[in-house]
């Protein structure tokens, strides 16, 4: 395997912050990092003479190369160490053609310049910004032979997968003379030779590229001085002081777009503070979601606001007992009363509803794009038509008789109140039998529609780990209830005695002046947005913490690595070892996961992949700091340094205190299930 | 709907002896002057069915003036209803049946 860093700057541009070049730095880089190959890759600027100074002092292979601005995005072009007067006479263009921040050449003019890219190694930055666009990338697809990434995350996500090309990882690094640390991102590739048309040949093959030397992608370099960590799940043990937080934070800080859950950062330090919190949020939440779900309720209750049934029934009486006494006056009857019109009716004019929504929903037919076909195989358009005129046609007519009907009722009315001038006798009081009829139907509905609102019901649940939010409609329990949700000073108690008849409670509210109309929709039914544990009760203040470390490694998915610092110092050993280890172990498939504890729940249960044991040494007279690293199953655990330590004991001590001790903790275990 | 001894439909006005007639619950008649709110909401109900039946008005028939007044306005308003059966049918199921849906889902 040879490791190669295809990608650093050794000249400040318009494109960089300014720094100046360190030929011993670069020296030192390459050594330390053991680098078999490197490009000098300057943005849109080839430096001929830099470029074989640069040649002379490495030992390693030195490759000629360009960052180059290409519609919009970075591509590298990488030529072989040979016809460098060529070389630079074609980046001379390039530099020519790109002087000011925001200037690129289109993918014409770039094989206008080199002519066939093949002859080069061209590496577009792929899942990195400024990445590639499709467009550019379908146009210069032919000559590409990886694609650069900037973290172990993104570069196993496309080793995985096969319809991706291949990644390469590299570090992008400005050569300083204020360098203090060597960066960890190359690529080891697996070649016979090192030249370009070698390193072009292993590219096509995904699997001929890796993060580690030996170890494939399951390890990576994470800090200069060659320690590696797991790709997947990482636990870092050892003793206080021992180094632990200070790795977490060196890989926070060595590491880009890293997702740092510090310790004790979940405990909730303000408690009122923080529930009030989490409370407004919920609330947010429950308040959308109400709105949304009473929304049908509101329309109905908005109709049902003009119906008043104690009108109604009055207007029946009278109508009843007019009637009655004129039949009883029939004998005195005066010449003015037994005019016919005198007690003619109305004619009953409501509009025709029903005809309006059939209308309409042929109109659906006849319009609707979307189900068109469907539409069309079932039903002839014409006929769809036809029907519709036909409707509206009756619809017109319709109206037209109760325009003619209403203009007979006024005339009727007109010469009923003139006659009533004239004479003693009783004047039938009219009542829209039909109308009532409606209204005390929709009272009927109006109730049942109420009342299935008051059921208790579950009408949104969603898992989040182990949580689950639930969104339930039920009665309310008394009038304080409905008070709180109204935000109001007035007393709901009297309307709440009618509360079982929703009609007679809407009555109520009615009669209540300080309370608006447009209100009462949400004083009907309670609508309850809450979190609940498993067990299904209400989250307590430990679980919200524990909701919010669910959610923050779930968060983590937006980012490359996942540190956490001791989650046990936040929660119990339950939770850490069912949801949380499960969501780590997930969620590490995919991106390295670095855990520091001292908790055998999380260390011992989880199966990590990789442990590294932090140890504070003394050394002579000197305080040394190591870290120890190796998988689960290794006897040994090997520092950078060359030494070992076995595995088994450290880990007993940093997760049980020691192998006494965890024989004594058995020992008393069994002796309380005995 | 009752149904008469000979298997027929009532009707629930009739004309008979020059006096104004309702169907009582019981399947007999009373004359139309002892109407009240629940005979009325009984003959209302009877007029939403199908096979609602009354004797039509005719002043020839029914001499009793205060039965004629009586007769003649219920009988008209039942008519009218029993001939807007069907809309009161197709209005009351439709009546706000989204939301009634949605609730009862």
């Amino acid at each position: 395997m040879k490791k190669i860093d295809l990608h650093m700057h050794t000249v400040p541009t318009i494109s960089d912050a300014y720094f100046s070049f360190s030929l011993e730095k670069l020296i030192e880089y390459v050594k330390s990092a053991e680098l078999d190959a490197i490009a000098i890759t300057n943005h849109d600027i080839f430096d001929l003479q830099q470029f074989n100074e640069i040649v002379e002092k490495l030992e390693c292979a030195v490759f000629p190369g360009i960052e180059i601005n290409l519609e919009k995005c970075h591509v590298l072009i990488i030529s072989e160490n040979e016809n460098l007067d060529d070389f630079q006479l074609k980046t001379q263009a390039v530099s020519e053609k790109i002087k000011a921040i925001g200037d690129s050449i289109t993918v014409e003019e770039l094989i206008n310049i080199f002519g066939d890219l093949n002859n080069y190694l061209v590496i577009p930055h792929y899942e990195k910004r400024p990445a590639i666009s499709g467009d550019t990338l379908e146009s210069i697809w032919d000559f590409i032979s990886a694609g650069e990434v900037d973290s172990p995350k993104k570069f196993i996500r496309m080793a995985k997968d096969e319809t991706e090309i291949t990644p390469v990882i590299f570090s992008d690094v400005r050569i300083s003379e204020e360098m203090r640390k060597f960066p960890t991102r190359q690529t080891f590739i697996d070649c016979g030779d090192i030249s370009l048309r070698s390193l072009k040949f292993s590219l096509r093959d995904r699997n001929k590229v890796a993060l580690s030397k030996s170890e494939g992608n399951s390890l990576f370099q994470v800090f200069d001085d060659g320690q590696n960590l797991s790709t997947g799940l990482n636990i870092v043990l050892g003793a206080r002081s021992s180094g632990k937080t200070v790795t977490l934070n060196q890989i926070n800080k060595d590491c880009e777009n890293v997702k740092y859950i510090p310790q004790f950062a979940l405990v909730q330090r303000d408690d009122s503070n923080y529930e009030k919190e989490f409370n407004a949020d919920v609330a947010r939440k429950k308040s959308v979601f109400s709105d949304k779900h009473l929304a049908p309720f509101k329309a109905v209750l908005d109709d049902v606001l003009n119906v008043d049934l104690g009108i109604n029934k009055r207007k029946v009486e009278d109508y009843l007992a007019t009637l009655l006494k004129l039949a009883d006056e029939a004998e005195k009857l005066d010449a003015f009363s037994k005019v016919t019109l005198f007690n003619e009716s109305q004619f009953e004019i409501g509009v025709d509803k029903v005809l309006n929504d059939l209308i309409s929903s042929v109109r659906q037919l006849i319009e609707n794009i979307e189900y068109r076909e469907i539409i069309d195989k079932h039903v002839d358009i014409k006929s769809l038509k036809a029907m519709a005129c036909e409707l509206i046609e009756l619809l017109w007519s319709k109206a037209y008789e109760r325009k003619k009907k209403g203009l007979v009722n006024d005339i009727a009315k007109d010469v009923k109140s003139k006659l009533q001038l004239r004479t003693s006798a009783t004047q039938v009081k009219d009542v829209d039998l039909y109308k009532v009829l409606i209204e005390h139907k929709k009272a009927s509905r109006f109730n049942e529609i109420a009342q299935l609102l008051q059921n208790e019901k579950v009408i949104f649940e969603e898992s989040v780990q182990g949580f689950k939010v639930i969104c339930k409609q039920r009665a309310f329990e008394g009038a304080s209830e409905i008070k709180n949700v109204s935000g109001q000073r007035v007393a709901f108690s009297d309307a709440y005695r009618e509360y079982s008849n929703p009609f007679f409670y809407l009555a109520a509210l009615k009669g209540n002046e300080s309370l608006t109309p447009s209100e009462f929709y949400k004083y009907f039914a309670c609508i309850e947005y809450e979190i609940l544990n498993r067990d299904g009760f209400k989250v307590s203040g430990g679980e919200r913490s524990e909701f919010r470390l669910l959610q923050e490694i779930k968060d983590a998915q937006n980012y490359d690595y996942l540190l956490i610092d001791e989650p046990e110092s936040s929660f119990d050993n339950l939770f850490l070892k069912g949801e949380v280890n499960q969501i780590l172990k997930e969620i590490s498939r995919t991106m390295p996961v670095v855990i520091v504890t001292h908790n055998s729940s999380v260390g011992a249960s989880i199966n990590a992949d990789y442990i590294v044991y932090t140890s504070k040494e003394i050394d002579g007279k000197n305080i040394v700091y190591r870290r120890y690293a190796g998988h689960p199953s290794d006897r040994e655990l090997r520092s950078i340094d060359g030494k070992t330590i076995n595995n088994f004991q450290v880990t007993l001590n940093s997760l049980e205190a020691g192998e006494d001790a965890y024989f004594e903790r058995r020992g008393t275990y069994e002796s309380i299930k005995n | 709907m009752l149904i008469s001894r000979e298997g027929g439909h009532m009707k629930a006005l009739k004309i008979e002896n020059n006096q104004g007639h309702f169907v009582t619950e019981a399947g007999d008649y009373e004359t139309v002057d002892k109407i009240d709110k629940a005979v009325l909401l009984r003959l209302v109900n009877m007029a939403l069915e199908d096979g609602f039946e009354i004797d039509a008005f005719d002043e020839e028939k029914l001499k009793n003036q205060a039965h004629q007044i009586i007769y003649k306005s219920i009988g008209e308003k039942l008519t009218d209803l029993h001939q807007r059966r069907n809309q009161f049918r197709d209005e009351s199921d439709r009546l706000y049946l989204e939301a009634y849906e949605k609730y009862k889902g």
